[in-house]
Order: structure tokens, then sequence, then C-alpha cells
């Protein structure tokens, strides 16, 4: 019994992967939207085990707030007001030209290119501190996750940041103008 | 320590499953969600290298990342809406509104 434990510890990854891989099938798959949008919480959930699983706690426990909090309501409140169509969904797949199709196989091939030496090439790097030894000082980088990721953010990623907070208010007005009703 | 190969080979599953569900999906919402899903998968390699390289960069960057997702979200569910209103469907093949 606990060597079994120890092995499912072990494979955390591989598990959670998987099971992402699941829900991901199951929201392309799923004919109802309202399916579709719980098959990608799952799959958020499973990404956000993946992300802890790589010792990447606090952007794990940051998914779990961003989007099983906060993407997935919104789909959710969004599938509810759209889909009581009057028009049923006639198919729920499409099928794409022949030129698109050879162009994503294109991507695919040169993609596969890019990863065959990482896939198949040599073992895996040996990890090195977290951290620039003068942004870690005073810091047990291993178990202080956040802290270790916001020093990086806002030492070397500093511009980006505020670049961000930028786009996220042009979004937050962007949207507001987009979604509301034209006679107020 | 979780292998880089198979963090690698897991991202690229779940981009190849949300490129195939934007070509194949006539839903506007779930293609939505399957951008979502691609750039999820884009978040993971990012911190498969950090945890790698190791350096702590890659995983500022994901947060970034995840900022900027719910800023799409936010803007793409508002099109969809306002979409909605002027031709009652979510359908994309039904949207044709600039074709000459």
């Amino acid at each position: 019994m606990e060597h079994f434990i120890e092995t499912i510890g072990r494979n955390m990854f591989a598990i959670f992967g998987v099971m992402a891989l699941g829900g991901a099938a199951f929201m392309v798959a799923s004919r109802s939207a309202v399916h579709s949008v719980l098959g990608f919480l799952f799959a958020m959930l499973c990404i956000a085990g993946c992300f802890l699983a790589l010792e990447a706690e606090f952007l794990g426990m940051a998914q779990i707030l961003v989007y099983a909090g906060g993407i997935v309501v919104l789909f959710l409140f969004v599938v509810m007001l759209v889909e009581m169509s009057k028009k049923k969904e006639k198919e729920v797949f499409q099928l794409q030209s022949r030129y698109a199709v050879v162009a994503i196989l294109l991507g695919a091939v040169a993609f596969l290119g890019v990863f065959r030496k990482v896939l198949f090439g040599a073992a895996n790097p040996q990890a090195l501190g977290l951290l620039r030894p003068e942004l870690a000082q005073g810091l047990d980088v291993a178990k202080q996750n956040a802290q270790a990721v916001s020093r990086g953010l806002f030492a070397d990623y500093l511009l980006p940041f505020e670049i961000l907070s930028v786009i996220l208010l042009v979004a937050l007005v962007g949207a507001v103008v987009l979604a509301k009703t034209e006679r107020v | 320590m979780v292998s880089l190969n198979a963090v690698l080979l897991i991202s690229f599953l779940l981009f190849s499953i949300g490129i195939i569900g934007v070509l194949i999906r006539r839903n506007a919402l779930v293609i939505l969600m399957c951008v979502e899903l691609m750039l999820n998968a884009a978040n993971l390699n990012f911190i498969a290298f950090a945890r790698h390289s190791g350096s702590v960069s890659g995983q500022a960057f994901a947060l970034l990342v995840m900022g900027f997702a719910a800023a799409e979200v936010a803007v793409g569910l508002a099109l969809v809406v306002a979409l909605y209103r002027k031709r009652d469907t979510v359908q994309v093949d039904d949207i044709n509104l600039l074709k000459g």
C-alpha cells in the first residue's frame, strides 16, 4: 500500500496530464456547450495539478483562481445567455478545405522537427538555482515559490508587467463598450 | 523530478487538441475555449523549461500569459455577445457579414 502511494506521488504529473488530455478531448467532442465548459473546467484543474507537480505552487493556485474561479464562470454565463438559440445547431463539426488541412500538417511536421532534438535528444539538463544570486538573498527558493516568482517578476519583467496592466484596462473598457446595448 | 520530455509531450498533445477544436468546431464559444487550451499548453512549456533551466523567468512569464488570457477572454466573450445580439447565432459559419 505504501509502495502504491509512493508510485502515485512520483507519477503525479503523468496522471494529471493524462486527465487534462481527457478533459480537453471531452471539451472538443461534446455536443452541448455546457458540457464543453465542464470539460474545460476539468482540464484547467488538471493543468493546475501539473503546475503543482512541476513545483510551481504559486502558479498552480493562480491557475485555479483565474481559470476555475473566473474564466469558467464567465464562459458559463455567456453560454446560458446565448445558447437558448431559436436556430438549432445543424451540425456540430465542420470539415476544412484541403489547403487548410495540408497547411496544418506542414505546421505539425515543422513543430515536430523543432522538438525532435528535445524529445529524443540527451537527458535533462541539470537544474541550477532558480534565481540570480543577488536576487535570491535571504530566500529559500525551493520552498518560497511565490516570493521567488515575485522577485524575478519585479526585477526583470517590470515593464511587461506594467504593459499587461494597461492591456487589462483596455480590455476592460473594450469589453464594456462591445457588450453594452445600443438603446441606453 | 519530472522529465522534460513527458511535459513537452503532454503540452504538444494539449496544443494539438486545441488546434483540432478550433478547426472542426462551429460554435464560437467552444473555439474560444480551445484558444485558451492552447495558451495553457504554452504555459505548461514555460513552466517546464523554467524548472529545467533553473530560472524563475519562465514562471514569471507564465503569470503574464495568464493575465493576457484573461483579457482575451473578456474581449472575446463581449464580441460573442454583441454578435449574438446582431445575428442571433454563435455559429461561425453563419457569420459572413464581411463576405462580399
